[in-house]
């Protein structure tokens, strides 16, 4: 039996990654990086859900990395301050640009790595799904499901009016601002259009009624199940240790 | 009694808005796409919450931004998730100066555009120094580490570098809704809210 962790959980544990973020130094940030790119592959409930998200993560984890070894070399190079640590192609590694490197790369890693296992392992109809059952509006929901469907559509049409407007001679491959002309000749007829399939969608809702239903009638009752153990337990470590970073800060 | 947000929210979207709000998100995500073909060193990652500043209003314009950001975070932009106070102040921003009429003169837009893109910078400065320590994984991250080589403060840095680039960004975008705006059907621009914010009161289409 596969033990599933629910979406509250989920999210009370991407708090905990930001508290954690925030308050402690950057070497627990890093050993909670790699337990979090660990509990990727080892539970269940953070494993990408599609072949997508994985090669997303994948992709991103690469380029993170190259990110955060360009942020410790380039700080320890240009921030002068402190004893130095020797040299790299005849240029001086200083102390306090090494360290403000490695805190700012090991938070920036944290905070995005929390973020991205959540939404890698979390389908968004999934997560659009749990916000209409704690409150989000019919309309809202419909917004956001719009988007997927945009998201899934744009690309090809844009590609489409770039072959169209470049086959018309609309100059893509010259100068700077005559291509800044090309940008208002591909924008016009995406917008122009989108307004006219916004119209007909809106024509649409409005005739099944959509737009007129009683505020509540239809919404999904909010679930107060979400509350649970894991959930509070999660929460609550985040709260002590946001209570003693607030306790040492006013300590001094 | 005022009404609460999510009452404005839901009063601006009506009818054709709400795809239109949709496909406004999904341009913010896929704009990238258009300025990378032609080689265009700009973000325009706003010009879909500022068409919806424009064309429906303030309240959508910032859920429309906040909607793109949350939507960058789960398709692998982590970071997107945290700058959206920065989309709620440029959402914001738009919306009032377009019912103020701003969006009826050239010369307003480009007015309007840096100073959106100076209000940008201030508003993300402190977030992206104490957050990220000035590092927002884009190529810009050189221009703070030029700033901060130079003897600048971290926020300082982040601040002149945000300065360096965000109005022509905005400048750019608000400009190209403007036109875009301007060549759009009299009769499209009626479906929706805010089409008296770039007609001349009294001109009839």
């Amino acid at each position: 039996m596969t033990f599933r962790i629910d979406l509250s959980a989920k999210f009370a544990f991407v708090v905990l990654l930001w508290v954690c973020a925030f308050t402690l130094p950057w070497e627990y940030q890093a050993a909670l990086c790699l337990l979090v790119l660990a509990g990727r592959f080892a539970v269940p409930s953070f494993r990408p859900q599609s072949e997508r998200s994985s090669a997303a993560f994948s992709n991103f984890l690469l380029y993170s990395m190259a990110v955060a070894f360009f942020v410790i070399l380039l700080n320890s190079i240009l921030i002068r301050g402190g004893s130095t640590y020797g040299t790299i192609l005849g240029f001086m590694l200083h102390q306090e640009g090494l360290f403000f490197g490695l805190k700012t790369a090991s938070r920036l890693l944290l905070l995005t790595y929390s973020i991205l296992v959540f939404f890698i392992s979390t389908p968004l109809k999934e997560l659009i799904r749990f916000l209409q059952q704690k409150g989000l509006s019919p309309s809202f929901t419909l917004i956001l499901l719009l988007t997927l469907h945009f998201l899934d559509h744009l690309p090809a049409r844009i590609h489409q009016i770039f072959l169209a407007q470049q086959a018309r001679g609309a100059p893509v491959d010259a100068g700077i601002a005559s291509r800044s002309k090309a940008l208002l000749s591909l924008l016009s007829p995406l917008v122009l259009s989108s307004i006219v399939e916004s119209i007909d969608r809106g024509t649409a809702l409005e005739l099944r009624g959509f737009l007129n239903r009683p505020n509540d009638a239809n919404r999904v009752a909010a679930s107060t199940a979400g509350w649970n153990l894991l959930t509070m337990l999660l929460l609550l470590i985040s709260t002590i240790i946001l209570l003693a970073a607030i306790y040492r800060w006013l300590l001094g | 009694m005022s009404k609460s947000i999510r009452q404005r929210i839901a009063e601006e979207l009506t009818g054709p808005a709400l795809p239109f709000v949709a496909f406004c998100i999904a341009l913010n995500l896929t704009v990238g796409q258009v300025t990378a073909a032609l080689k265009i060193p700009l973000y325009l990652d706003s010009i879909g919450t500022i068409l919806v500043a424009v064309l429906v209003g303030p309240w959508s314009a910032v859920f429309c931004g906040s909607a793109a950001n949350l939507l960058a975070a789960a398709f692998g932009n982590p970071t997107m998730m945290f700058f959206i106070p920065v989309v709620a102040v440029i959402g914001t921003f738009t919306g009032i100066i377009a019912k103020l009429g701003w969006f009826r003169k050239w010369y307003l837009v480009c007015l309007g555009g840096i100073l959106q893109g100076i209000l940008a910078a201030l508003v993300s400065a402190p977030i992206s120094a104490y957050l990220f320590g000035g590092v927002m994984m884009a190529g810009t991250d050189f221009l703070v580490l030029y700033f901060r080589s130079v003897g600048n403060t971290l926020m300082d840095s982040v601040l002149y570098q945000g300065l360096a680039s965000d109005p022509a960004d905005k400048l750019v975008s608000y400009f190209i809704v403007f036109l875009l705006v301007k060549n759009l059907p009299q009769r499209l621009l009626a479906r929706l809210h805010g089409a008296g914010n770039i007609r001349t009161p009294g001109r009839t289409p």
